[in-house]
């Protein structure tokens, strides 16, 4: 075997890393580019061994300073930039940002599209939580699992597809409504994939909630402490894991989710697999909301009057959505005309990483992995 | 009110900190605060001894001084504040970091998009901007845009429903 | 030329060519198995339903640029996958596939496989160590750790079947299992040996070292080409060597219902056993998450040992009252 490379081999000269307190411990890198943290994240990680001392995630791969595009864009524009933040589930966001404008302003929303709006961000939550089961597993070395879940997920996907017509990166929605009205197609295959989601529960029972080495690896795993949950200000089903019943569409009810009857999963322990069993009762729980929202679907206009050029009060406005990790809230602060003067966006998954230095001290790499895993991070938000 | 709520309306009273009631339908929070950044730390640590937690801290720049964002809500009932903190005149103001460990980066961020100091943070390095991007402060606004910090507030009264109506949200 | 020169030549082809043959075959079978539990159909462009992908797979590895890094130790960075393959090959020559089908058959077969296939210890060490890189050197941390142990453990549950054969030949050993098969008098030997092999040649859910998400690929993370497919090629030569130890030991070999031209076609049944057990190892792989390293050594030093050491002593005693 030859080397190819030979003399025209680039030499880089890397700063060598100095100041390690101590000699034992090394520095070890994971990512930017990595199969374990979704999205470009790298957490600088001090070893000794197998033990991590310390972790430092290093953001900032993927920003692409959202907040000071929509100083400069009117709602209408700066609509496809909510979907693009959080991709695995952007109903929710879009949600947020439509409904903001409608409280500043004071438009109402026809009680169809608050439902079509309901519907389509359940839906996109069973999404989410898919994923996350099927990547979580993924990167604790189980590699069917994600087959299955990305199976349930095609059926969601088809569905949100024909009427929204994005797969992922979702703008569906106006202030004032929604873009387009669901059918009787819409609704006749939704409740199909609702008959065969309950369905499929006993298979992600079977192979993953009652698989030994699956349970070995997540229970006592990152136990988060309802107190440091404060602190951090971590929320969604972390938080739900930690044992605290809080969930903005009970906390602080919006658009419709007062007529439905659902309750809010919890944990005792704090730890991976209560964060799993949160998400996996959630997505039942979700299943409930569609199925009665689609009882309860009145008939009406989808998309209300709203004024094409916006002319917003001055003043702050402030709207919480519960997104599939968190809660969401959009901040709002305008001079008057059509465009913000300042938008601040506090994201789920940002509150949740900045846990990770706190506790991940003296983990041992695997367990990191899979706290990590647990806390169901998408960077692309983090990083906005 | 809820009985919660009222405890810590009184406490902050009693810190001698100004808490206007807002019309939640229009604000979208229960309680407004403008604060001096002397109290802001006496603030925190009421907000943590009564159980809430930190939403987020932001930046609004504006005429005279760029003014801090903090947003409070609570675990168990509907009760969210919002308190503004004028900087310093060195664009200075304290970290309440060591209070809720979760201000951390969202103070790092805000230094980032705005260049304000927060005295003793434990790591002021750039969080979202790259290294070399420390001077940037993005979202300071060019002097054309600026605006005066009144001019951003709601024009009718704060108080529109009788309080007790109102403030039934909790 | 002597006939035993070209007796020993004809057999060094024929093995290295069985064990590429079985590398492809195995490669292809965990393919389409995995893609199967998967609910997908997995391969099949090349050839029909993808008979043909390995040997294209092969000619593409063949190919490939070898990139040896730069900070690495170069002698040592191309001789760890040599001295990863070339051991894998020699337990072939003593495994019988049939009454007359074994190439040489010696008294100590048992302990010249043990033997060959602990040399890939030395391997994976060199491979990390030369490759410069941190993720290799957890992966070849954890690996040593991994087959050092779990050797352990299976050498137990060998002896416990030498104890009731008295001889380590492998032949010895199918001729002993004359009116029953051995699985029948020392189950919890055939479990843990199963157990003990799947955790030697790395394989899922023991496949810490080759921890795709945590270490990108552990030992062979810098190999490539030809490099690469040597460590590939010597897994899935491991694979099939515990297997057919498991089928010799526990399954009685070639034995099974009688064929004609018996002393020959008795391959059929042995390829049978090994490739079910192959089949259950593949099958193992893709329904189980992977073992954390710590549980993993406690698995093995707390449970499979002190299994392994009562099976030897209950063997033990029996052996000397019956």
């Amino acid at each position: 075997m030859g080397n190819l490379v030979g003399d025209n081999a680039v030499h880089v000269d890397l700063e060598p890393v100095t100041d390690i307190p101590n000699d034992n411990h090394f520095y070890l890198n994971m990512g930017p580019q990595h199969p374990s943290t979704h999205g470009v994240l790298r957490v600088l990680l001090e070893m000794d061994g197998e033990y991590v001392v310390e972790a430092q995630p290093v953001l900032g791969y993927g920003h692409r300073m959202q907040e000071k595009m929509a100083e400069h864009k009117n709602w209408m524009a700066f609509m496809p930039n909510t979907g693009r933040m959080d991709y695995a589930a952007a109903l929710p966001y879009n949600h947020g940002y439509v409904a903001l404008f409608e409280r500043l302003c004071g438009i109402e929303v026809p009680a169809r599209a608050e439902y079509i709006r309901v519907i389509t961000s359940e839906l996109n939550r069973i999404v989410s939580h898919h994923l996350w089961i099927g990547a979580m597993l993924l990167d604790m070395g189980a590699f069917t699992p994600i087959l299955y879940t990305f199976d349930d997920r095609e059926q969601v996907l088809d569905i949100l597809e024909d009427v929204t017509g994005s797969r992922l990166t979702y703008c569906y929605f106006r202030v004032g409504g929604v873009c387009k009205d669901i059918d009787d197609k819409f609704i006749e295959k939704t409740r199909a994939f609702i008959k065969r989601q309950r369905e499929r529960f006993t298979i992600y029972n079977d192979l993953i909630t009652g698989n030994i080495i699956f349970i070995k690896r997540t229970e006592g795993v990152g136990i988060i402490s309802p107190d440091m949950a404060r602190r951090y200000g971590i929320t969604g089903p972390v938080l739900r894991g930690s044992g605290i019943a809080y969930d903005v569409r009970k906390n602080e009810p919006y658009s419709v989710y007062p007529n439905f009857d659902f309750e809010i999963p919890v944990g005792q322990n704090g730890d991976s697999y209560d964060r799993y069993m949160v998400r996996l009762l959630e997505i039942e729980q979700s299943l409930r909301i569609i199925e009665q929202a689609l009882d309860q679907l009145p008939e009406g206009p989808f998309l209300g009057k709203a004024p094409k050029k916006m002319k917003m009060p001055t003043g702050d406005c402030s709207f919480t959505v519960e997104a599939a990790r968190g809660e969401l809230t959009y901040y709002l602060v305008s001079g008057g005309g059509d465009i913000p003067y300042r938008l601040k966006i506090r994201v789920p998954s940002y509150s949740n990483l900045s846990v990770l230095p706190e506790l991940c001290q003296s983990m041992l790499l695997s367990d990191l992995v899979a706290a990590m895993g647990s806390m169901d991070l998408v960077i692309p938000e983090i990083d906005r | 009110m809820h009985p919660a709520t009222e405890k810590l309306v009184s406490a902050l009273k009693e810190l001698s900190i100004q808490v206007d009631n807002c019309n939640y339908e229009e604000r979208g929070y229960h309680f407004e605060i403008d604060l001096e950044a002397d109290k802001l730390r006496v603030l925190a640590e009421c907000m943590l001894a009564q159980e809430m937690f930190l939403g987020f801290v932001g930046g609004l720049h504006v005429k005279p001084a760029i003014e801090i964002v903090y947003q409070f809500a609570s675990f168990e009932r509907a009760c969210r504040f919002v308190v503004r903190v004028p900087v310093a005149a060195d664009n200075s103001i304290p970290t309440i970091s060591d209070i809720y460990q979760g201000a951390n980066w969202h103070e790092r961020e805000t230094r980032d998009f705005y260049g304000v100091n927060f005295t003793d943070h434990p790591n002021l390095v750039p969080l979202l901007l790259a290294e070399e991007d420390v001077d940037l402060k993005p979202l300071l606004k060019k002097d054309e845009d600026l605006k005066e910090s009144a001019e951003l507030r709601w024009a009718a009264p704060v108080e529109e429903k009788p309080e007790a109506e109102k403030a039934e949200q909790g | 030329m002597p006939p035993e020169l070209l007796r020993m030549i004809i057999a060094a082809v024929l093995v290295v060519a069985f064990v590429f043959l079985n590398a492809m075959i195995l490669g292809y079978m965990e393919r389409k198995v995995s893609a199967h539990i998967q609910r997908r159909p997995g391969l099949m462009e090349v050839g029909p339903h993808g008979v043909l992908q390995l040997l294209i797979d092969g000619l593409k590895l063949i190919g490939k640029q070898l990139v040896v890094p730069e900070g690495s130790n170069k002698f040592l960075f191309r001789l760890a996958p040599v001295l990863s393959f070339a051991p894998c090959v020699l337990p072939f020559v003593v495994i019988p596939f049939s009454k007359k089908l074994q190439i040489v058959s010696m008294d100590i077969s048992l302990i010249f496989i043990l033997a060959m296939t602990s040399i890939n210890v030395i391997a994976i060490l060199v491979a990390g160590w030369a490759s410069n890189n941190k993720y290799s050197l957890f992966g070849t941390f954890r690996s040593v750790a991994q087959a050092v142990s779990y050797e352990i453990p299976m050498l137990l549950s060998i002896l416990s079947v030498i104890l009731v054969t008295s001889t380590f030949s492998l032949s010895g050993i199918i001729a002993a299992q004359k009116y029953y098969w051995f699985i029948l008098i020392q189950p919890l030997a055939f479990i843990i040996y199963f157990i003990s092999g799947m955790a030697e040649t790395n394989r899922a859910p023991f496949d810490m070292p080759e921890a795709e998400s945590e270490l990108t690929a552990g030992f062979h993370t810098e190999y490539s080409g030809m490099g690469f497919s040597f460590f590939f090629l010597a897994e899935y030569a491991n694979m099939f060597t515990v297997c057919s130890i498991a089928t010799v030991l526990f399954l009685g070999g070639w034995k099974g219902i009688p064929l004609p031209l018996g002393d020959y076609t008795g391959i059929f049944w042995f390829m049978l056993k090994v490739y079910g057990l192959l089949f259950v190892m593949i099958w193992v792989r893709w329904t189980f998450p992977r073992v954390r390293f710590d549980q993993l050594m406690t698995f093995c030093w707390k449970y499979l040992i002190p299994f392994a050491l009562a099976n030897l002593l209950i063997t033990a005693v029996l052996v000397k009252l019956i």
